[in-house]
């Protein structure tokens, strides 16, 4: 099963049973159906903003912490002139 | 089979002190890469000596106008025959279709890919082999994005990347994460391509891959952990384009956003 199909299904029943909540065909148990009534509608919507901020944060943190490596790339020069000069007195053509 | 009566295990007795008979071949797919081609095959030997590793590497030319297969022959001579392979092409084919091509004369156990521009520094090669028989992995592939290896190696240096402005490392970050959002790899680089591969590994997953470029790379691993092979990875140091400069349009942009959608639906 394609992962396509997966998150399709698993999609599917979660949105129906928030539907069924939502429209009180099921009953919530130890909650006031009045306050239940006012936090149902809102919570795509509370997913959609936190899926928000958490893709701008964690996008933000991980371009903030994105290594660079200047003493790879000297060391690549360094290995680069070396290897040159090996292979010259090989007779290869280098360059 | 018994590995101690291997090929390879029989023709290394008693001529090197090490524990590791398995040897690893290095495909490498060129075009146009005549200045290049000499020294990444100094610095792969100098690797596989120092490490006391047998090896061998093929190089899979696309038919390149600038002598790229001439160099090829004149480091064969200067290697030996068995190490280095030219093994060229009619044309520019694809990097999917030259691993194939490279796979058929494989004469190693294991496979490693990588880039022959400098790009991946063969010093990591050895991390990557020591990290697969610590743990007795399938695939091994080398992360810029961490500094940490998965599973814990002790000699592991934190990745990097360098050349990269600020709007690059962006959109690096911006596919990785959209990749990984709706992907759920379970790798932290999802478009490198420096791995170690087992043969028969690598084998199975390239009868299946179907797409090309970057998101060929990402196919390789999204199939391999859905058929559950085992994955390692090691922080790398990548060096971008030390001669000349890439561009990154909006074509390649949409490329890749489609390709990930593909393998949404048929992974």
């Amino acid at each position: 099963m394609a992962r396509l199909h997966r998150v399709s299904i698993y999609s599917s029943i979660l949105i129906s049973i928030y539907l069924l909540v939502l429209f009180e065909v099921l009953p919530i148990t130890l909650i006031d159906v009045s306050i239940a009534q006012e936090i149902l509608p809102v919570i795509p919507w509370w997913l959609l903003v936190s899926f928000g901020s958490y893709s701008l944060w964690s996008l933000g943190w991980r371009v903030f912490t994105f290594r660079d490596c200047p003493e790879a790339y000297h060391e690549l020069l360094q290995e680069i002139n070396e290897a040159k000069n090996d292979l010259r007195s090989r007779v290869v053509t280098v360059d | 089979m018994n590995p101690f009566a291997s090929t390879v295990s029989l023709n290394m007795q008693g001529q090197y002190n090490t524990p590791n008979t398995h040897k690893y071949s290095v495909i490498l797919p060129t075009y146009n890469e005549r200045k290049n081609l000499p020294i990444i095959i100094w610095l792969l030997a100098k690797v596989f000596e120092e490490h006391q590793l047998a090896w061998e590497v093929i190089v899979v030319d696309d038919a390149s106008p600038d002598g790229t297969q001439e160099v090829a022959i004149e480091l064969a001579r200067v290697y030996g025959e068995d190490k280095i392979l030219l093994k060229p092409r009619a044309g520019k084919l694809g990097l999917g279709t030259a691993y194939i091509h490279g796979l058929d004369f494989c004469t190693g156990d294991f496979v490693i890919i990588m880039d022959a521009d400098f790009s991946h520094h063969p010093k990591f090669i050895p991390q990557f082999i020591r990290l697969q028989q610590a743990h007795n992995l399938d695939i091994v592939t080398g992360t810029r994005y961490r500094s940490t290896s998965t599973p814990y190696l002790a000699e592991a240096q934190p990745g990097g990347v360098h050349g990269w402005d600020l709007k690059r490392k962006l959109v690096s970050r911006g596919a990785n994460f959209l990749a990984a959002t709706v992907l759920n790899p379970g790798v932290s680089d999802l478009t490198g391509s420096f791995r170690l591969y087992r043969l028969p590994v690598l084998r199975h997953i390239i009868t299946l891959t179907q797409s090309k470029g970057y998101v060929f790379q990402m196919e390789m691993m999204v199939r391999a952990r859905a058929l559950g092979y085992t994955v390692g990875e090691v922080p790398i140091t990548f060096v971008d384009r030390i001669f000349g400069e890439s561009k990154l349009g909006a074509d390649e942009v949409v490329g890749y956003a489609k390709g990930v959608w593909q393998l949404f639906k048929s992974v």
